[in-house]
């Protein structure tokens, strides 16, 4: 069962009234019913998380190291070199330790505001806070689905779908042709859904569609007709 | 079967709307150093921008010095990216990045669109594989016409035969 997500507190509603970010996405035109909505497991967030703790452990360690080394350096330089010095390190230290609050209440925002739509004839994605991309794809435009995990992710139970389109565009930031259902922790649902509504379009993707083997039964009605009107035929000539 | 005429809000759309140069000012001045050049550069893409959505495609082009001309088709679209950062919410646009099946990274970005979540529906209503598949007429209604058929035949040879009779 999917999880539900927590709600968006005033700090967070806030940033998001200051950095004009939209409600919800609409989802996709396809029949109500089968629209649902999937949105990334809570151990994205932890995920999330143990990423921004170490990105930013290694940056305090790389400002300490700096700022030992500089003041090694200027051991032997003139009194006002040395204040400087000082207060760059104070400044540097202070300026990480204000953006923390920030990239942390960014986590969390990234985590809850994710969008996976999913409709009888096409998906939506929608991410991004600062940043926002939505991305629109329909089933007859899918080439592949993959799902996949590194070990973090595999030990916090989540994983990615990638639903990927024709093309090769893999520019720098560029992420279209693939749709990312990222963090989610019901990921061979998901992948099940797609499967089995990707099912229902023969001819998604590029290439032949396939064709129907199963002829018969109309190759042999029109066999009776045949027959039918042969012998009506026969019984006019008689 | 004629595609649909296209709505009128958006066969309007030919140049991108002026917010877009506001957009382009703070684009250049992100910059820094090359900010003259890149200004310059941006200023004659607004001027040079032209689209045009007829009822098969889009076309775009920009450039004066170098000229770019593109035109997709809708039913070539592979999906529609929409693209906003702050300072383009701040202004009322965004953008929509078009995939195709070729090998480019975005091969087309539709800029300085205030409706576009329009404009996003509009192509997704274009595109493959946005509305139910036309039922293909299966193979068991044909079978059953055709034996439907049959027994007509059969009927009608049977009246004849015992009118004979």
């Amino acid at each position: 069962m999917a999880e539900t997500l927590p709600p968006i507190s005033r700090l967070e509603q806030w940033v998001l009234d200051v950095l004009l970010v939209p409600a919800a996405p609409q989802p996709p035109e396809g029949s109500p019913d089968s629209i649902r909505v999937f949105h990334a497991g809570r151990n994205f967030y932890t995920f999330g998380l143990i990423l921004w703790a170490l990105a930013n452990a290694g940056f305090f360690a790389f400002l300490i190291t700096i700022d030992f080394a500089g003041t090694r350096i200027v051991r032997h330089a003139p009194d006002w070199v040395q204040l400087l010095w000082t207060l760059i390190i104070w400044f540097d230290l202070l300026a990480f330790a204000a953006t923390l609050p920030v990239t942390f209440t960014a986590q969390q925002l990234d985590y809850k505001l994710r969008w996976y739509m999913v409709t009888d004839r096409s998906l939506r994605i929608r991410s991004g806070i600062f940043a926002m991309q939505e991305l629109t794809m329909t089933y007859s435009n899918i080439q592949e689905i993959r799902v996949s995990a590194n070990p973090l992710q595999n030990l916090l139970n989540i994983a990615t779908v990638e639903v990927q389109s024709a093309g090769g565009g893999s520019g720098p930031g560029s992420s279209g042709h693939i749709g990312r259902f990222e963090g989610v922790a019901n990921a061979n649902e998901i992948r099940d859904l797609m499967v089995d509504r990707l099912r229902q379009y023969r001819d998604s993707g590029l290439g032949e569609a396939q064709k129907q083997t199963t002829q018969t039964d109309a190759l042999s009605a029109a066999t009776q007709v045949l027959n039918e009107v042969r012998a009506l035929r026969h019984t006019f000539e008689t | 079967m004629p595609p649909d005429p296209v709505p009128p809000s958006i066969s309007a759309i030919d140049r991108p709307a002026p917010p877009l140069l506001r957009y382009y000012i703070f684009k250049a001045l992100a910059t820094t150093i090359i900010a003259p050049f890149m200004m310059v550069y941006l200023y004659f893409r607004y001027h040079s921008m032209r689209y045009r959505f007829d009822a098969e495609g889009i076309h775009m082009a920009w450039g004066i010095i170098m000229r770019h001309e593109i035109m997709l088709n809708y039913s070539r679209i592979q999906d529609i990216q929409l693209r906003s950062n702050f300072v383009e919410r701040w202004l009322g646009l965004a953008r929509i990045e078009i995939q195709t099946a070729s090998g480019s990274a975005s091969e087309m970005t539709l800029e300085g669109l205030t409706d576009h979540i329009a404009m996003r529906d509009f192509l997704y209503s274009r595109m493959r594989g946005a509305h139910h598949p036309t039922p293909q007429p299966s193979e068991d209604s044909l079978a059953a016409a055709l034996t439907a058929v049959a027994e007509e035949l059969r009927a009608i040879r049977e009246i004849v035969e015992s009118k004979r009779g």
